[in-house]
């Protein structure tokens, strides 16, 4: 039955696979995604990507981030997440720019600044997925060091981008006040 | 009619659809405040205010709630497939919508449906899905900061966050290189609008047009920055301008708000945009 769930074919976007080190693991995994409104579907990993079994779960890319946090919820083992095509690791270059009194860490299409005396978040640009503008409103004007992690929030790859800029942008507040 | 798709951060908004209605602070459609933050608020807003400063009637707008888990784009995917041809916009900017390529390319198949196809506009996530999905040729102006230039000219990347560390690295003295790989790669759309220190426009693979002054690097910090030139273009367009010369007047108007707000890297997106109306009256 799993492989006749057509109703969403139309919708389907891929571009992500999770890879799993049993058959079991993959058909749960699906179940659960499948359960929570993600668009998904079992695929034979390519032989590139294959870690463990023959069986892979592929969905949209875009929402990494989401699909990732579900799976780790719900105890559901996977060995990895890849994106089918191009680089398979996220974009971990981080760039950093001073202002007067802020600091900008850009990480891939995302940038977070922050207050360097004060640790207050003064903005969030960049991106593109919906995501976005939910964190830049419950981030903004908070310190840093008072807020989740957007990874915990997110569901996207800008989220998870975003998530890279928090981290690297925490430790150098940390570090500048110390 | 100018029509602007993209979601709004309250994730139980349903779709909301009318006319954009922006008072210098607060934008309404319908009966619904929205809160004038980064994102497609900041672009409506934005246009509504080029409406405004041309004396033409304000952007209609299809806002979903969408807080990330897709459930609104999907939405309004769903909406515009059904209703485009009935729509019948003479432009159509597609905005933050959760990329999903087979919706996108349903969207861009049913524009051909109208009587005369619209002006195609995307910028952020829409642009990212209108890449992926092969559809670049589609439409009419991109609208990318300088990180999406270099997704552009990734020929395997299907988001920014997948990027070549190479491309990343890069910075605007490539930007030659960037434009030339995407045109090569049928990346680009007609007009590409390239955001950031250096402004550029791109029509058919050339740099047409570059923009530089008032320098001002504390806008790159500052959200929402990029959501309202993309809007001001697409309400330049709607009241008549090229797009090339749409594409100048905002670019330009979008500098100049920053330098009349005062901007700092604290500066809300509100307070540039409640600095446009003052700019436009001087350009």
């Amino acid at each position: 039955m799993i492989f006749k769930r057509t109703k969403k074919q139309a919708r389907f976007a891929g571009g992500g696979l999770v890879l799993f080190q049993s058959v079991e693991e993959a058909i749960a995994a699906e179940k659960v995604l499948w359960a929570n409104n993600y668009d998904v579907k079992l695929v034979a990993p390519p032989p590139q990507l294959r870690k463990g079994c023959d069986l892979a779960v592929e969905f949209n890319i875009v929402e990494k981030a989401g699909v990732e946090r579900l799976l780790r919820q719900k105890d559901k083992h996977f060995a990895e997440i890849l994106p089918v095509k191009g680089a398979g690791e996220l974009l971990d270059v981080v760039k950093v720019k001073y202002f007067a009194d802020a600091c900008m860490v850009k990480a891939g299409n995302m940038k977070l600044t922050f207050d360097k005396n004060t640790g207050v978040i003064l903005n969030i640009s960049g991106g593109g997925c919906p995501d976005i503008p939910y964190l830049h409103l419950s981030m903004v004007d908070k310190k840093i060091t008072d807020v989740a992690r957007p990874k915990d929030k997110g569901h996207t790859l800008c989220a998870l981008m975003l998530d890279r800029a928090f981290v690297e942008a925490l430790e150098i507040f940390r570090k500048e006040t110390n | 009619m100018f029509l602007i798709c993209g979601t709004i951060p309250q994730a139980d908004a349903g779709l909301v659809m009318g006319e954009a209605r922006f008072n210098g602070s607060k934008l309404h459609v319908g009966n619904m405040e929205i809160p004038c933050t980064q994102g497609t608020a900041a672009l409506v807003s934005a246009a509504c205010v080029v409406a405004s400063h041309c004396r033409i009637n304000a952007p209609q707008v299809i806002f979903a709630g969408d807080t990330g888990s897709g459930q609104g784009s999907r939405l309004l995917y769903d909406y515009l497939i059904k209703n485009l041809p009935q729509l019948n916009p003479d432009i159509l900017l597609l905005h933050y919508i959760l990329p999903v390529m087979g919706l996108m390319k349903k969207v861009s198949e049913v524009t051909e449906k109208c009587s005369k196809k619209p002006v195609m506009i995307a910028d952020a996530s829409s642009m990212y899905a209108a890449k992926a999905a092969g559809l670049a040729g589609q439409f009419d102006i991109f609208t990318p900061d300088l990180s999406e230039m270099e997704f552009l000219a990734d020929a395997e990347a299907i988001h920014p966050a997948y990027i070549s560390h190479h491309l990343f690295r890069a910075e605007i003295a490539h930007i030659d290189e960037l434009i030339e790989a995407a045109y090569r790669q049928k990346s680009m759309a007609k007009t590409v609008v390239v955001k950031g220190a250096i402004d550029h426009i791109v029509q058919d693979g050339k740099i047409t047009f570059m923009l530089d002054r008032p320098d001002l690097p504390q806008l790159e910090a500052i959200g929402g920055t990029g959501d309202t030139i993309s809007g001001m273009v697409g309400a330049f367009i709607d009241a008549g301008f090229s797009h090339y010369d749409a594409a100048i007047k905002a670019l330009k108007a979008n500098r100049e708000a920053g330098q009349y707000a005062k901007a700092t890297p604290a500066t809300k997106i509100s307070q540039i945009i409640a600095a446009i109306p003052q700019v436009l009256n001087y350009q």
